[in-house]
């Protein structure tokens, strides 16, 4: 394995474990540090992975690290990448979570969890618009993006289909 | 208020199996995120936890550090079935799916001046973010009674979204005071 992607992968894992409230917050983090620090990759390529792993399926967050650590050091730098990503924050997720259930009946817990709630949901729709925001050129875009929110909330309808509705409305050019 | 669906037992009896193939088939349809799909799985095809069990222990994870769905994804694991479930889950959620994601992934950035490609990229990506806010919308249904959850949802949104705050200042600051809130409510009620 070549230096810069030992130095990639302990990066990698540092943040696995400092990244609180989920990675998406450490993107400006390793676009400067393999970007601009290192100069491992290109600043056209770093978008470019952001945004094929947000219309791929699979755990998106993973994929784009490992596609990173591809760049940077081949295939055995994407697959420890991955490893790299979630390896450490679900070995604590699990040490943390059998903590956390054994208080789950205690009236703290309860308090906790009902005030923690909305904060988390303000903060996933959040997550959505700012989705929408960097890919929406136009009111078409923003339309797509309303009308899958709309029929989201009915449960017989398949994501699946929304998002091949919009995977073919773009490929005919109208976004 | 009763607290509604504090189940702990699903309907069925969760496998270890059933585990590893519900996070396989979730990643491998994980449009924008695997959280759209773990919801749908869990909640609405499994009945393993209801909305208001799901919107918990995301929030729990939310203060985890690492991918906070893969983290829900190790705790729903251990919530059933300890650390045979977290691994079988976890395995479920990531080999096969992290395999072709990768694969396909790795094709799609050498062709990514392709400006068709780039179009159905957009379109999709447009989707995808409706799918995130409307699985926002219905996690917020159990609590469209409580005025205190709303205006702290609303507000997280727009500190974030609208005000472009740091995370940690939206979460340091709102927190706390959703929780005294909580708190005073529940003290009310009893």
């Amino acid at each position: 394995m070549t230096a810069p992607a030992a130095t990639l992968l302990g990066h990698l894992a540092l943040l696995s474990l400092i990244s609180f409230g989920g990675t998406p917050g450490v993107l400006p983090d390793m676009r400067q540090f393999v970007v601009v620090t290192h100069g491992w990759i290109s600043d056209q390529d770093f978008s470019n992975c952001f945004a094929i792993v947000q219309a791929i399926p699979g755990p998106n967050m993973i994929l784009l690290m490992s596609l990173i650590a591809w760049k940077v050091g081949g295939v055995p730098a994407a697959a420890a990448g991955a490893l790299a990503t979630f390896g450490p924050s679900c070995t604590l997720a699990f040490a943390a979570f059998r903590l956390w259930d054994r208080f789950r009946d205690a009236a703290w817990q309860r308090r906790l969890r009902r005030g923690l709630v909305p904060v988390t949901i303000g903060l996933v729709i959040a997550g959505g618009y700012a989705m929408a925001r960097v890919g929406d050129v136009g009111w078409a875009s923003a339309a797509v993006t309303l009308a899958a929110a709309c029929l989201m909330l009915h449960p017989r309808v398949n994501p699946l289909w929304l998002v091949a509705a919009g995977g073919a409305l773009g490929g005919c050019g109208l976004l | 208020m009763a607290v509604v669906g504090a189940t702990d037992d699903p309907v069925r009896p969760v496998t270890l199996h059933s585990l590893f193939v519900a996070f396989l088939k979730v990643s491998l349809c994980a449009f924008g995120g695997p959280l759209v799909w773990v919801r749908r799985m869990v909640v609405e095809r499994q009945h393993w936890l209801t909305d208001q069990e799901f919107a918990e222990l995301l929030s729990f994870c939310q203060f985890l550090p690492g991918p906070n769905v893969v983290s829900l994804t190790v705790c729903v694991g251990a919530k059933f079935r300890g650390l045979a479930g977290s691994l079988a889950a976890l395995a479920g959620f990531t080999v096969i799916p992290c395999i072709l994601g990768f694969s396909l992934g790795a094709l799609l950035l050498s062709h990514a001046h392709n400006g068709l490609l780039q179009d159905v990229l957009r379109g999709i990506s447009a989707a995808a973010a409706g799918l995130i806010i409307g699985t926002g919308i219905r996690l917020l249904m159990p609590h469209r009674r409580r005025p205190a959850a709303l205006l702290f949802c609303a507000l997280a949104f727009a500190g974030l979204a609208v005000a472009k705050l740091p995370l940690l200042i939206v979460v340091v600051v709102l927190l706390p005071l959703s929780v005294a809130i909580a708190g005073r409510a529940a003290a009310g009620a009893a």
